[in-house]
């Protein structure tokens, strides 16, 4: 749906040339969640409004449907606009209007509905994030969960077939963070919304994302499947982040922090799986199959999305032989292993 | 000390109706001329919606240039054109072009900075909901700096109130005339003392009946 190609921001400050993006390739699927991460000034940002034109390329191209955007005229770019729902970390509503009158806006500027539709619209949209009694009310009275919910009815109203969302979460309470995931999370399945998001949160991308890119300096510096990424992040960013979000796994990642090194006998192994091995008996089936001893270090079983993973930290001991034999069988599960000592 | 008898309370009554006319009227222009060139001089700064760095600037200066006249010389200054526009520099008609073109210049600056007040995020959101510029700024960005549009034409009504006493002096009416007439030049101080007391109670009128508008438009 989406192909960034060699896209490249440059800015000037005070005569000198900052870049904010360099070579940046990307592709988006459809019906995809893909989130994008990075430090505050990682040039997230000026990327993710690089797909509604926000911010204009310096050089590279932006396709959407095929089409390259940065050639569009400015007809045909409000069109597609019209076609690309966009949520904010502050919201962005107009305060002078109510809440039904918010989502209406965009409904009333394209002026395809009469007033009548519009109205029907607007009612489906109060229902769908849940704000029916709360038409009538301005946002100022609502509390930052609600603005968002009307942010979020506001960016679906011209029945986009992409969301942006623009570090959505970034000013709400953690609980009120899970409850606006879990609606955006609803919207791309009912409707097969393609959705983009930005966020400094590794938890945010674990709860929503299918893909996911790391941004450092303007750079993408890694990307893949959320669960991969996750879970053997390769670059420094990317582990600061995990570290920051879930600090067993930085821990499994390099237990030299965490245990004492002389204590250790045996062979460390890093072992990670997904999927419906998760409620197999592995361990259980290790230990009758290999005269191999082992010790759990440490371990985690969670889900990242609706995909079900473990990690487990084991040292095992016995011979060159037994060991051999323990990967033989790890591989026959279809459990990743890497040798950490 | 000050003896009312000698008040005639009728051209009191008939000079305030037409500080009020003049005040009304020239206001009315004064919205009319530069609300426009207030959201004229927002959207052409720079980096702003429709940019243009020179148009910006050539109004600015304008805008400075008319500011920086004191009002009793573009009073002065202003005959010539008066007369070409209405026929006649006195009285009540004849005040009100150097009053319009007095305030307009203040009145669009006070616009402007109102405008710039207004949230970046919620013009960006408009954007990318692609709206086109023209709504944005009628159906957007107006309503949100209603309060702070009407604060500024307070401002400005209170300006043109002291504006208009003060065209008295080419010959204008209304209370500023009957000042200067009666108790400037023929030293009567009770009608000096009464136009002073109802120019207050004006003054009071309008900003508290503009206080009480910005808060019924107030969201926040």
């Amino acid at each position: 749906m989406i192909r960034i190609e060699q896209l490249n921001k440059t800015y000037r400050v005070d005569g000198r040339e900052v870049s904010a993006l360099t070579d940046v390739n990307l592709e988006i699927g459809k019906g995809e969640v893909f989130g994008i991460i990075g430090r505050s000034g990682a040039g997230k940002s000026t990327l993710l409004r690089s797909l509604n034109l926000l911010e204009r390329p310096t050089s590279g191209r932006v396709l959407i449907d095929g089409e390259d955007i940065t050639r569009f005229d400015s007809r045909r770019l409000h069109a597609l606009r019209q076609r690309i729902g966009m949520i904010f970390q502050h919201f962005n509503l107009l305060n002078a209007k109510t809440v039904a009158g918010n989502i209406d806006w965009p409904l009333k500027c394209t002026g395809s509905l009469d007033a009548a539709q519009r109205a029907e619209r607007v009612a489906e949209l109060l229902a769908l994030v849940g704000l029916t009694e709360h038409a009538n009310k301005y946002p100022t009275q609502l509390s930052g969960g609600q603005k968002q919910r009307v942010g979020i009815a506001r960016a679906l109203a011209n029945r986009p077939q992409l969301l942006l969302c623009d570090e959505a979460t970034s000013a709400l309470d953690p609980e009120t963070t899970q409850s606006i995931l879990r609606l955006l999370l609803d919207i791309n399945r009912q409707f097969g919304l393609t959705i983009v998001l930005i966020t400094h949160e590794m938890q945010v991308i674990r709860t929503l994302c299918d893909r996911v890119a790391v941004i450092d300096g303007g750079r993408i510096v890694e990307s893949g499947k959320v669960v991969d990424v996750f879970l053997h992040p390769r670059h420094a960013v990317t582990r600061g982040m995990v570290a920051q979000s879930d600090p067993l796994t930085a821990a499994m990642l390099d237990p030299g922090h965490a245990f004492a090194k002389d204590k250790l006998r045996g062979t460390l192994v890093r072992l990670t799986y997904l999927g419906d091995v998760t409620y197999q008996p592995i361990l259980s089936h290790l230990a009758a199959a290999t005269p191999a001893r082992f010790t759990i270090l440490q371990g985690e079983v969670s889900s990242i999305k609706d995909l079900p993973f473990g990690q487990l930290l084991l040292e095992f001991e016995g011979s060159e032989d037994d060991i051999s034999k323990v990967f033989a069988e790890l591989d026959r599960f279809e459990i990743h292993h890497e040798v950490l000592q | 000390m000050i003896d009312l008898s000698m008040i005639e309370w009728g051209d009191i009554a008939f000079a305030t109706w037409e500080t009020l006319v003049m005040t009304g009227v020239s206001l009315l222009f004064t919205i009319l001329l530069g609300l426009p060139l207030g959201i004229l001089l927002f959207v052409t700064a720079s980096g702003q919606l429709l940019e243009q760095r020179g148009l910006y600037r050539v109004l600015s200066f304008i805008v400075n240039v008319l500011r920086s006249v004191p009002f009793l010389i573009l009073l002065i200054v202003m005959i010539p054109v008066t007369v070409l526009l209405i026929g006649t520099s006195l009285g009540v008609e004849g005040a009100i072009p150097p009053l319009v073109v007095g305030t307009s210049p203040l009145f669009a600056r006070l616009v402007e900075n109102v405008l710039r007040e207004v949230d970046r995020g919620v013009i960006e959101a408009c954007q990318a909901m692609g709206i086109p510029t023209h709504r944005i700024i009628f159906g957007a960005l107006l309503p949100e700096a209603m309060p702070g549009l009407i604060a500024a034409t307070t401002v400005t009504a209170i300006t043109l109130m002291s504006y208009a006493a003060m065209s008295g002096v080419i010959g204008g009416g209304g209370l500023g005339d009957l000042a200067i007439r009666f108790g400037y030049q023929r030293f009567q101080t009770e009608v000096m003392v009464i136009t002073v007391a109802l120019l207050v109670l004006l003054v009071q009128f309008i900003q508290l009946a503009g206080d009480r508008l910005v808060l019924r438009f107030s969201r926040k």
